[in-house]
């Protein structure tokens, strides 16, 4: 009996929450998917195991989704570089104002995106600061330019999934005993090596969560390419927004996003396959 | 060509702009008297209007007294009529709108609105008209269509205004800061090739806008589309591309970018130019030499929509006193006769800025891009590739 | 040498928090700008007339409501069946737990746009009239997997032999949850409770197609930019983080005091 209540118990917790994901994700899934297998104009779209979508999906936009990889990538890395002290510092010396921390991590995100971008486009203006800047130093050319570039769409996007790669790491060390790293300090390692060896694996589930996190959703942007980007720099998520909206081409756009979709999904099993998985979902 | 709002003539206008404000004055001026909600029969059938009708626009684009909060001329119809409009700023975009909508429009359902505002040079007014998605104005509730401007009468997707009626219009063209420039720009040649523009030269990801004033330079006719002459538009856009020419094709976003100095001239609208001037006396707009494209925003009744109460708040607003409360704040173009008279006692600068009520020299040189080409298919694919998409 | 590296990691936190409000700094100065057009783009002038006049244009404060009102409803919902769903994953092994991770997963993956709309369809095909209560269905959705995955993170590190210390000491499974594991990963189930209040506070494009007539603070901003950027939008934005940082401030010294005040507790 208690056997069999306790086998209950997994299922139980997750119900509400998948059952909310099954009727309003994958109900709609399944409407996007019929799609992608339809042909026609709108509105007159007609199912017809359309598999062809699929191949001239890809074929056509195979740049933009390379494209997406690489920056959604970039954008992942350096977010990382940069989260991870901030994590860091707020876990171990935040002390009774980590809370305070947390919510400032987030604070930009009350001003809405259309707002921070704006100012972004005023710092980063051709005749602001600092361009005039690099441009005297010579990292940019004379005419060189920040916005309408790779690197402001990449700095756009790192800028907007910051917090999501803070979060997570936090979560993670902050749980991690100081004891732990006293005791290897003890045991006569330098502090890079308590760091290597004892911190970082275990702020790993951390930093799974976090490149995820931004990872995931950045490949699929496409505002920071629309406003911070020439032509030469959109993303895939540009495209499905226009194949929909604008061309009204239902069956190529939902192709396209099953496409991202499931290449993203890839990705991310390759990545935690070099991490470890069991280490990284499945507690100890 | 362009006028020069100075910050004067803007004070000026906001003064004139509350003193159009008190309603009364307003009604008394043409005749009108609060009648009650049920008998009101502009018609000669007695009809009813309903308690609340909804109204969805584009933000910003009526009359606001800062002060109340209030939309003015929507706060007298209400207290001439007696009944609540009910006003939705939630149209931003052509697409996006209508890919809200398409839904329950496509299952017969109503979308909950009486009235929307949506613009010609999407292709939607007349999709939709093909589609059976709109209902027909009662034009027996607005006798004041015959104030519709003479050229605004007869449009390709609608040419007997049986399903719409324009809101506002805008006009296309060239805006830029003559300091950066270094002189005079005259024509779209000028953007996609003048060397000292390059990478400081936006177009628009308005199909008819950019395709259309690029036919234009290359001599084509943007109302009569044909592949031939399409192709060549995309061509000698996609050099520019390609080039560096073109920075960015934008939405209204081109307007911090000119106002930072980051574009010295780009494609704009003429409504946004009389804005960045209020801040930016030096900046200019005018219409290429080889012609501008002129763009309208159409108010229309979707099915499922109150078609006397929509017909009747058209009616409303092609009152030339109610018109020109309206024009004074959006400053865009007004399709309504007979409102320039009334601004030129209330505001002679509105009345006299050729961005708002055009010459007709400038209305001889802009152009409406070919309905049935805004809604092919191909067509747009090949535009979305050269813009990114 | 150790002071300089201690503080080292105190200056390098200083300048990335320095970098993720840089861009707010001029939203804030830009609140005091004066333009003489709609547009706040360029600087003008400085005045005060925004802070005294906040909800100047008519349709703000009603969306800015709307806006806080779903966040929170949502950021909870979402929390807690997120919790749940992480509790479950990590702790059980059960057979649909592959297939559990994927639909955890997939919704992140979804670009925006079409979530927006094939969720649309699914109202539209089951005539559930738009507004409120689709948004927040809408919110909840997507937040639940970012829930998930970031409390899940807390829960992987957590050290299981605290709790069987616990219920050594007589505890039940109910009270051991509660006075000992909840408490611990407390601080990762706040943490996935802001980032799904951000994520819902900035949405734009999946709100936009299930928003019905409804507007929220960004559907509003959106739809203004076309014509206007009123620098009411910048004195909202920065009096919401003020307020919200003054709140987790006054919280906290009140905790400080309390602390200071009571006797230890256990």
């Amino acid at each position: 009996m208690l056997h069999r209540r306790k086998a209950a118990i997994p299922y139980l917790l997750l119900a509400p929450g998948i059952a909310w994901l099954a009727v309003f994700f994958i109900v709609p899934m399944w409407y996007l998917g019929k799609m992608s297998l339809s042909q026609g104009l709108f509105p007159l779209f007609n199912f017809g195991w359309a598999w062809g979508n699929f191949s001239d999906a890809v074929s056509a936009y195979q740049t933009q989704f390379i494209r997406s990889g690489e920056y959604a990538g970039i954008a992942t890395l350096i977010a990382l570089v940069l989260s991870y002290p901030l994590a860091y510092w707020i876990a171990f010396r935040g002390g009774r104002w980590k809370n305070l921390f947390l919510l400032l991590v987030i604070a930009p995100f009350f001003v809405t995106y259309l707002i921070r971008t704006l100012a972004w486009e005023t710092i980063l203006s051709d005749n602001g600061v600092v361009v005039r800047t690099l441009q005297h130093v010579g990292i940019l050319g004379s005419n060189g330019r920040l916005l309408a570039t790779s690197a402001a769409v990449i700095a756009g996007i790192t800028y907007n999934f910051l917090p999501f790669m803070v979060l997570p790491l936090y979560v993670s060390l902050e749980q991690i005993d100081a004891r732990l790293i006293e005791a290897a300090e003890d045991l006569y390692a330098s502090k890079a090596q308590a760091f290597a060896r004892v911190t970082l694996p275990l702020s790993l589930p951390g930093v799974f969560a976090g490149v995820l996190l931004t990872f995931i959703p950045a490949a699929g942007d496409f505002i920071n390419a629309q406003l911070l980007g020439t032509p030469r720099q959109y993303m895939i998520g540009n495209v499905i927004q226009s194949q929909f909206l604008a061309v009204r081409d239902y069956p190529t756009a939902a192709s396209l996003s099953f496409i991202l979709m499931a290449a993203i999904l890839v990705l991310v099993l390759l990545f935690a396959r070099v991490l470890g998985t069991e280490r990284l979902t499945v507690g100890a | 060509m362009s006028d020069r709002l100075t910050r004067e003539d803007l004070l000026r206008r906001a003064v004139a702009g509350s003193a159009l404000l008190t309603v009364p004055g307003l009604l008394a001026a043409c005749g009108g008297s609060s009648k009650s909600a049920a008998t009101t029969s502009t018609s000669g059938a007695a009809q009813q209007l309903p308690k609340t009708i909804t109204f969805s626009n584009w933000p910003l684009y009526i009359d606001v007294n800062e002060k109340t909060k209030t939309h003015p001329s929507l706060v007298a119809f209400q207290k001439h009529y007696g009944v609540h409009v009910k006003y939705l700023e939630d149209i931003n975009d052509n697409d996006s709108f209508f890919g809200k909508i398409e839904g329950p429009l496509s299952q017969g359902q109503s979308i909950g609105r009486d009235l929307i505002v949506l613009t010609d040079s999407s292709g939607l007014p007349g999709r939709m008209i093909e589609l059976g998605w709109l209902e027909k104005l009662d034009k027996a509730a607005i006798p004041n269509i015959k104030n519709l401007q003479p050229v605004q009468q007869h449009p390709t997707w609608d040419p007997n205004r049986e399903y719409s009626l324009p809101w506002q219009s805008g006009m296309t063209g060239i805006g830029y800061d003559p300091k950066l420039v270094g002189g005079d720009v005259k024509s779209l040649g000028d953007l996609l090739s003048n060397p000292k523009l390059k990478g400081k030269v936006t177009m628009l990801t308005e199909m008819a806008d950019s395709i259309g004033a690029t036919m234009l330079a290359n001599g084509d006719d943007p109302s009569k589309v044909t592949d031939a002459t399409f192709n060549k538009a995309i061509d000698r856009l996609q050099k520019a591309v390609s080039s560096g020419q073109i920075r960015q094709f934008t939405g209204n976003d081109y307007a911090p970018l000119l106002a930072k100095g980051d574009i010295y001239a780009c494609l704009a609208w003429s409504g946004d130019m009389v804005q960045l001037q209020a801040d930016h006396p030096g900046l200019k707009w005018v219409v290429p030499s080889d012609g501008g494209m002129i763009w309208t925003d159409n108010m229309l009744i979707p099915k499922g929509g109150n078609v006397f109460a929509a017909s009747t708040v058209m009616n409303w607003f092609y009152r030339p006193e109610i018109a020109a409360q309206v024009e004074d704040y959006v400053n865009y173009i007004c399709p309504v006769v007979g409102a320039d008279k009334v601004l030129e006692k209330t505001d002679p600068s509105v009345a006299k800025n050729p961005l708002i009520f055009p010459t007709k020299a400038m209305l001889a040189k802009v152009h409406q891009f070919d309905s049935k080409a805004l809604n092919n298919a191909d067509y747009k694919k090949k535009f979305q590739r050269l813009i990114g998409g | 040498m150790r002071f300089v590296r201690h503080h080292l990691l105190t200056a390098y936190a200083a300048l990335a928090l320095i970098y993720l409000f840089l861009p707010i700094s001029v939203v804030v100065a830009f609140s005091f700008n004066n333009p003489a057009g709609r547009f706040n783009y360029t600087w003008a002038g400085f005045t005060w007339k925004n802070w005294t006049n906040p909800f100047g244009y008519p349709g703000l404060s009603g969306a800015l409501k709307v806006s806080i009102e779903i966040a929170f409803a949502s950021s909870i919902v979402a929390t807690v069946l997120g919790t749940l769903i992480a509790l479950a994953l990590v702790r059980y092994r059960f057979r649909g737990s592959a297939t559990t991770n994927l639909l955890i997963f997939v919704p992140m993956t979804t670009p925006e746009v079409v979530m927006g709309a094939s969720l649309l369809t699914l109202f539209v095909n089951w005539k559930v009239p738009q507004g409120f209560g689709t948004i927040l269905i809408a919110h909840i959705l997507f937040n639940i997997s970012y829930v998930v995955v970031t409390v899940r993170a807390r829960l992987v590190g957590f050290d299981r032999h605290l709790e069987e210390a616990a219920m050594d000491l007589g505890a039940n499974e109910w009270v051991t949850f509660t006075r000992v594991t909840l408490p611990l990963i407390m601080p990762g189930i706040l943490a996935a409770g802001l980032l799904a209040f951000a994520l819902s506070i900035d949405d734009f494009v999946i709100t936009y197609f299930n928003a019905g007539s409804t507007i929220t603070f960004p559907l509003f901003v959106w739809g203004a930019a076309r014509v206007a950027t009123p620098p009411q939008i910048n004195v909202i934005g920065t009096a919401i983080f003020v307020i919200a940082i003054s709140g987790m401030l006054a919280n906290i010294l009140f905790q400080n005091l309390r602390a200071r005040k009571g006797a230890v507790t256990v």
